[in-house]
């Protein structure tokens, strides 16, 4: 048995196999067979590192259809990290099939050049003014992204009726942004609005990261994950304060303690950086952020997983919305919108129907804006907004506060 | 038949996306929640997911025709094994079934299809004022039809009963596919035997439960829950045994054990009063507020003369739901403490409750086990957590010996070897014990008068 199955094994040797899971995870609502809950893929695992099932492409198909949005795992009386476990398995599945497929492996070389990255983001940032974004597939991009749309979704401020909020002195901590892919590539005008709010607070840099690596653990590439963990420690060895102002990006990093903790090169250096990573909803509240004022605008907040579940951020950004405005919390508020990293490109349909569900927790608010803090769940939450006919936009919480 | 050719069949009655035979699938409807090793997977050949009793009429004729066996299945949830395919064939989920067909205000009953979970279905009758007392410590997730084919128990059963106490009636569909009704809406009826009860407990060997009907009675309007520390179980079990006695019926009186208690405490970073070996968790309800301190007020003085500790009344919701928060922690408390927990269901007389904690804890010492205890002090009903690493041979084979001594101990007390989890796959060495010979072929008579072919659910029970 490899040692990942062996991990992930051990990860889920707490599922007594008792169902709770099965009412809470979002795939299981809206497609109710055993493989799509936490129950199952747990014994798929425990399968897998007993024998008693051979990795195939029906394997993988069951293991890469998981959100990894960790409701299981709340909900769940033994609190079993599925998703932790799955990520194990698909580096195994990965590992044995001599690397990931085709299409990660593109993501993920993508992702993993600083230069791609950046030449996708101007290269989106062109079609985005010449209106040429849905000439893109609609796999990378999703094809509600047009300019006209993203002008309508994501003005900023400037769409409330208001000005950008003036800054309030903060702390003299040497803060630096950290600026994940998501944010880079599809929503600039937000990751602009998160600089101007840092800036407001007191001196901000903004170093040329690479990506976080989350992409690539969770499909099976770890190594290239932990190099850009490394790259990503020195880059921000300088800084107190790193701030994001992506859930997912925060999530990754925060554990990045984790993977080094059996490296004597690194262990210090990776836990001093995960130590001072904030998402930025914290870093505003703990410096003590005042919206300049108050509008009339409803909000709702999306929760993302990889913030709320993820870092147990969910008090934050209601504050900070309910400082800028009307709040009012929709029904299963910080259940996954079917984002998920490339889980809307993968599995488009399953994608559709939990984000149906979504949007209607969402109108029956009636919120004129849903209100999240992670570009993957933006890129969603945006699609419903659109398909909603004009009764509610999407933005990020840096737009709005 | 080949396999192919049932999947397509069987794709004709259901529907494509029904029939699940893919070997990911397959291994996904081999378990249930028992401790029954996962491998070797004992799979079905494929899984037929039926949306009405017509359908799984349909799908018994053809599996009848064939031979084919049949295991029916709801959340599998179950303890014991009962709805692992443990021959192959067709796994029969009912879980598509999810209507609550009448909820019948005047003679106050629910119709319901098998696949409704208890929880929802206890709601919708709330929202009427109707109360389904019957609350299995799964009824989150778990469905009525299988709380029924198991006869499920639960916290309320020292005052409310059992599911069996509430199945009016029954729509089964036989093994042959025959539409079979049992019971109905009048309350007293005895013609014939008492199908109804047969088909209740029956574990999906004697038919599929495609509809159930079930009674209700009016919804307690006050509720109330109290939290009792001894020093040790024998105390808390007097203060059980002696309430009853004077005629005072909680409708749940929950026990731990010092194990029990203690990690549960670690869990919920809760303060325990020095000396505390033993909780009982109380729930009482009534008409008001006034009834509910009358019987808080009885149950005190029965409680001081059994040296309680301490004595809390909650006084709002938010401190009723604490301390209920503590018994439905206990498992993933207990669970916290080894690496593997064999947890048994078993059930005695109530006055034999402190007697069998004892041998249980002889079991134990002699094993070298932990094993802490909680239960259901009010009807008899415990569940003992054996703590183990089954990944230690030696360790794992103790645990086996121990797990046979408690039922041995069940058995020498006037118990049962089971309360609410049924028989299944993992109390089958016991049942002769449990039955006597006579026992256990009459029960075989009746299967094999409905079940000639022996394709429901076989490997079961027996």
């Amino acid at each position: 048995m490899s040692g990942l199955l062996e991990e992930a094994k051990a990860l889920v040797a707490g599922c007594d196999r008792c169902g709770t899971c099965l009412t809470v995870c979002p795939l299981f609502k809206v497609r109710d067979v055993e493989r799509s809950s936490a129950r199952g893929k747990n014994a798929l695992a425990r399968g897998l590192a007993e024998g008693g099932l051979e990795p195939g492409p029906e394997v993988r198909g069951a293991v890469e259809f998981c959100l990894l949005c960790r409701a299981c795992t709340d909900a769940c009386p033994n609190k079993v990290p599925t998703d932790e476990a799955m990520v194990r398995v698909r580096q195994h599945l990965t590992d044995r099939a001599g690397g990931p497929t085709v299409t990660y492996r593109l993501v993920g070389a993508a992702l993993r050049s600083r230069a791609a990255v950046g030449l996708g983001a101007l290269a989106l940032g062109a079609l985005r003014r010449l209106g040429l974004l849905r000439l893109l597939p609609s796999a990378l991009v999703p094809k509600e992204f047009p300019r006209k749309a993203f002008l309508a979704a994501f003005a900023g401020p400037a769409a409330l009726g208001g000005e950008a909020p003036a800054a309030t002195p903060g702390a003299h901590a040497r803060v630096a942004y950290f600026q994940g892919c998501g944010m880079k590539l599809m929503f600039p005008d937000a990751a602009e609005a998160t600089l101007k709010l840092l800036g407001g607070l007191g001196e901000v840099s903004a170093p040329d990261n690479p990506c976080c690596g989350l992409p690539h653990l969770a499909h099976g590439m770890k190594g290239t994950f932990l190099e850009l963990a490394r790259e990503n420690i020195a880059l921000f060895e300088e800084a107190d304060v790193v701030v994001t102002d992506c859930a997912s990006c925060g999530g990754a990093l925060k554990h990045l303690a984790d993977h080094f903790k059996d490296d004597g090169a690194w262990r210090d250096r990776a836990a001093a950086f995960s130590a001072k990573v904030l998402d930025l909803t914290e870093f505003l509240v703990r410096a003590g952020y005042r919206s300049p004022s108050r509008g009339e605008r409803t909000f709702t907040f999306h929760d993302p997983c990889h913030l709320a579940r993820g870092q147990g951020i969910r008090r934050q950004p209601r504050q900070l919305l309910e400082a800028a405005g009307r709040f009012v919390d929709m029904r299963e508020a910080d259940t996954c919108c079917g984002g998920a990293g490339t889980f809307h490109m993968d599995h488009p349909g399953t994608a559709a129907r939990i984000l149906a569900r979504k949007a209607s927790s969402i109108e029956a608010t009636g919120a004129e804006v849903v209100v999240t803090a992670c570009p993957g769940c933006l890129i969603q939450l945006t699609r419903a907004a659109e398909a909603s006919g004009g009764r509610f936009k999407a933005m990020h919480i840096s737009q709005v506060i | 038949m080949s396999v192919t050719t049932l999947s397509d069949e069987l794709r004709l009655i259901v529907g494509r996306d029904h029939v699940l035979d893919g070997e990911v699938d397959r291994f996904g409807y081999s378990y249930d929640s028992s401790f029954l090793p996962l491998v070797p997977a004992p799979r079905p050949d494929v899984v037929v997911r039926p949306r009405t009793a017509e359908e799984v009429s349909r799908v018994m004729a053809l599996a009848f025709a064939g031979g084919i066996p049949v295991t029916p299945r709801g959340a599998a949830s179950g303890r014991t094994g009962g709805s692992v395919p443990l021959h192959g064939g067709i796994s029969l989920a009912l879980d598509r079934m999810t209507d609550i067909l009448e909820v019948d205000e005047g003679n106050m009953m629910v119709t319901a299809e098998p696949g409704v979970r208890t929880m929802d279905l206890h709601d919708a009758c709330a929202a009427r004022g109707l109360f389904y007392p019957p609350d299995p410590a799964s009824w989150k997730f778990s469905t009525i039809g299988g709380n029924v084919a198991e006869n499920a128990g639960g916290m309320r059963a020292v005052k409310y009963g059992v599911t069996r106490d509430y199945v009016m009636g029954l729509q089964v569909v036989l093994a042959d596919g025959t539409l079979l009704e049992t019971g109905g809406k009048a309350i007293k009826n005895v013609t014939g035997y008492d199908l109804t009860g047969l088909f209740t407990g029956s574990e999906g060997t004697l038919g599929v439960i495609t509809r159930v009907l079930l009674r209700l009675i009016p919804l307690p309007k006050a509720r109330g829950v109290l939290r009792l520390l001894f020093a040790d179980m024998d105390a808390g079990c007097a203060l059980v045994h002696r309430m009853l006695k004077a005629g005072i019926v909680p409708s749940a009186a929950e026990i731990m054990d010092d194990v029990s208690l203690q990690a549960v405490a670690r869990h919920r970073r809760m303060a325990l009063p020095a000396g505390a070996g033993c909780c009982v968790i109380i729930e009482v309800d009534g008409e008001d507020a006034a009834e509910l301190e009358a019987q808080c007020g009885r149950i005190r003085g029965v409680a001081e003369a059994c040296g309680c500790l301490e004595f809390k009344v909650a006084q709002d919701k938010a401190e009723s739901d604490e301390l209920w928060a503590v018994r439905r922690g206990l498992s993933q408390a207990v669970a916290a403490l080894a690496p593997n927990r064999l947890g048994e269901d078993i059930s005695v007389p109530r006055d034999a409750f402190p007697e069998v904690v004892r041998r249980i804890g002889a079991i134990a010492k002699r094993f070298d086990l932990l094993i802490p205890v909680f239960g259901h002090a009010g009807d008899g009903n415990l569940h003992p957590s054996v703590l183990c690493d089954m990944a230690d041979p030696a360790q794992a084979e103790r645990v086996h010996r121990a797990v046979d001594a408690i039922f041995e101990a069940a058995l020498a007390v006037g118990g049962t070897l089971s309360g609410e989890h049924g028989i299944g796959i993992t109390k089958r060495p016991y049942l002769a014990q449990a039955l006597g010979e006579a026992g256990v072929r009459t029960l075989q008579a009746v299967k094999a008068g409905l079940d000639p072919k022996g394709i429901l659910n076989p490997g079961k029970i027996w």
